[in-house]
């Protein structure tokens, strides 16, 4: 989806600091030419294919769709990409242009920290320096993720001023990049941002579609009638959305209703009129805002989908009508996560039960002809802890006790 | 019939034969009642100018010291109409200073631009700085100050290609800002050894005359005699020695991270006194 000088509708633009212009110029030239160019979109498909295992598969829900008795269900499979989220397709296609403008070091923010795994992944695998700033609260809830990045050998910030989550990481790779933005180019992980990195995200991410619309066709001989995926800043969504857009095809996201509809207990910007439209953090969009236009702090049991604001893109496709935005609450989506688990035997990431959630609830009010994609965006691995303490496990407290024991008596034999 | 701030800043420096005072105050930090003390403060010591910041909830030009601040006022709820109302009786007190305002672009924004420009026009405060806030996206604002004579100042910076500070040169009036080097304001410890390369003024190094000069005076190449402007530097100035180094290069000196700094380790107190080393020839 191209913009209008990096506008969709009245949303998206550049408000930058006046120190990032020259860098961000570079980036929408650098853009701008590879997009075009045969030997960086070759390049790109072989990082997909060979690092990633692109294409991934379009899988055909039999059990759930009986369960449920409705729509024929299907999922798009972003969860058998390599680090287990379609973070990954992005991430290929910017290192790839961090090598192409002659960077040496990329910087990146991460919520529950997979943008921050998939960058570390690919920077050491490019040869680039790497730091990733993330909300002090969010290292303490995501240490495992943590843990890798620092393996792989990136550098981890984590940032300890406003709510210490997402969007202040995000302001504090802003001041990074303002202060470095020489040799350093800011991975931005979503469809947010200044121009081009809305335009630029939805572009590497839309693969997801192409390949969902090939499949479509093949597999059921025909389009999906409508589509599903979560909507946190919006890259998947936006990555599956966009090659249907000109098709009659419906599109529904779905966002974080987290504990409540009270102002901090969700993430719900667009479907419930919750949001305004406010410039900060580089673009206009829709943001969960006061009245004194000061942001405020959000909730979800996923954390990737919670954020302040949106994709400038979404946020424009939901005013025309285009998008159709609802949402699911945190006991919706660990009943939703429960059913992908039992009927089909795949362990979806709680962002992408949001997703699940909303078409279990509509596919048995459709007909058993029509078909819907679901885009499964990660893998719930990373979600243990989260799900086992959702689901009251007994035996889960016992374990972490026994196993922090274990550790330290181990620890202590080694010194 | 306002002084323009440019021939205000001209008068003042001729006066001191140095950089003339730029300080930076957040309102509503550490309380309303507290910040409006301070404000008042340096206005009787004969700062000139004072610079007011409206504190936002992402504040990706400021460094960790005006940023967590900015955290800190922002549990006091301020409220932008209020500010304004709050500012108008230091100005009118104070008349021989000039009250610039700066906030980032989304209070302002959800508040109206133009009702925004007309309130802070009416409340006396001379100029505004949005540093979110590019030329490209300004029509809108640069049409409403100058319909209610407040300066809108741009900023201009080491990463500024030459033809587009000609572009900004231009468009601007009166008073320039200046930022002295790469990153945000304040100093912050873990980055210093990436920005050092970059600095322009650093406290830590001997202030690095020839390459600040160097950099003035390209910009000044651009300012033509028709459309005569000051310029004002800031971002990591915090000793006397950084200020006289400014002088002959410079028409302004802004403390802001120093000066907030100081005022966290000792209150008014120690706020006045590094404004009192720094400018030892006001009063």
């Amino acid at each position: 989806m191209k913009s209008e000088q990096g506008y969709y509708g009245q949303y998206g633009g550049s408000y930058i600091p006046e120190i990032l212009y020259a860098s961000q110029q570079q980036v929408l030239a650098s853009f701008a030419e590879a997009r075009d160019d045969p030997a960086f979109l070759a390049e790109l498909h072989k990082q997909w294919q060979q690092y990633s295992g692109r294409p991934t598969p379009l899988t055909h829900c039999e059990n759930l769709t009986n369960h449920l008795g409705g729509a024929q269900i299907y999922l798009k499979r972003e969860d058998l990409n390599h680090s287990g989220a379609h973070k990954m397709n992005n991430v290929i296609g910017q290192g790839l242009l961090v090598k192409r403008m002659g960077k040496k070091r990329v910087i990146a923010e991460t919520g529950a920290g997979q943008h921050g795994i998939a960058t570390a992944l690919v920077a050491a695998r490019l040869g680039l320096e790497c730091t990733i700033y993330m909300g002090a609260k969010d290292v303490a809830r995501q240490y495992p993720n943590v843990f890798w990045m620092k393996q792989l050998g990136a550098k981890v910030v984590p940032v300890t001023t406003g709510s210490q989550t997402l969007k202040d990481a995000l302001d504090e790779a802003l001041r990074d990049w303002s202060a470095n933005y020489e040799d350093t180019h800011y991975l931005i992980g979503t469809a947010c941002g200044c121009a081009p990195f809305p335009e630029m995200v939805t572009f590497f991410q839309s693969v997801i579609g192409q390949e969902a619309r090939e499949q479509s066709l093949t597999q059921i001989r025909k389009l999906p009638d409508r589509l599903y995926a979560c909507v946190g800043g919006g890259s998947n969504a936006l990555g599956l959305f966009t090659p249907f857009v000109d098709d009659e095809v419906e599109l529904v996201g779905v966002e974080a209703a987290g504990k409540s509809m009270a102002l901090g207990d969700h993430s719900v910007r667009l479907s419930h009129n919750l949001g305004s439209i406010g410039i900060a953090q580089g673009f206009a969009t829709i943001f969960l805002q006061d009245d004194n236009g000061q942001l405020q702090s959000t909730h979800s049991i996923a954390a990737g989908l919670d954020y302040v604001g949106v994709s400038p893109i979404v946020a424009h496709l939901t005013e025309t009508k285009r998008i159709r935005m609802e949402y699911a609450n945190d006991n919706e989506t660990l009943e939703a996560c429960t059913l992908l688990l039992k009927k089909e035997g795949i362990i979806p990431a709680l962002e992408s039960s949001h997703a699940l959630a909303m078409a279990f609830k509509e596919a048995p009010i459709m007909a058993k002809d029509q078909h819907i994609i679901v885009n499964l965006s990660g893998r719930g691995d990373k979600d243990i802890f989260n799900v086992a303490k959702a689901f009251n496990d007994a035996e889960f407290e016992p374990f972490l006790q026994d196993y922090l024991a274990d550790y330290s008596l181990d620890k202590e034999s080694v010194l | 019939m306002k002084t323009l701030l440019h021939d205000f800043i001209q008068v003042r420096a001729a006066v001191y034969q140095a950089p003339v005072p730029m300080t930076h105050v957040i309102y509503g930090y550490p309380t309303i009642k507290e910040s409006l003390a301070w404000m008042e403060t340096l206005l009787a010591q004969g700062v000139d100018i004072l610079e007011i910041q409206f504190p936002f909830s992402d504040p990706v030009a400021d460094g960790p010291t005006i940023a967590n601040a900015c955290y800190q006022a922002l549990i006091n709820k301020p409220d932008l109409s209020q500010c304004l109302k709050d500012i108008e009786p230091l100005q009118q007190a104070y008349p021989n200073s000039k009250i610039l305002f700066m906030s980032y672009l989304n209070p302002i924004y959800r508040f109206g631009i133009q009702a925004f420009i007309d309130a802070a026009s009416k409340a006396g405060i001379s100029g505004t700085i949005i540093p979110d806030l590019p030329i490209e996206q300004a029509d809108d604002y640069k049409k409403n100050c100058q319909q209610y004579s407040v300066t809108p100042i741009w900023l201009v910076t080491p990463a500024t290609p030459n033809i587009r500070i000609k572009k900004i040169v231009e468009q601007a009036s009166d008073m320039l800002y200046c930022v002295s080097r790469s990153g945000v304001t304040g100093q912050k410890e873990e980055q210093k050894e990436r920005q050092k390369e970059n600095a322009l003024l650093s406290h830590s190094l001997k202030p690095n005359q020839t390459v600040l000069a160097e950099y003035i005076h390209g910009i000044q190449s651009y300012i033509s005699d028709t459309n005569p402007m000051s310029l004002a530097v800031g971002f990591g100035i915090r000793t006397p020695e950084q200020v006289q180094a400014l002088n002959g290069v410079a028409d302004v000196a802004i403390v802001g991270s120093a000066l907030l700094e100081a005022y966290n380790d000792g209150g008014i107190e120690a706020g006045t006194e590094l404004v009192t080393s720094l400018f030892p020839y006001l009063n």
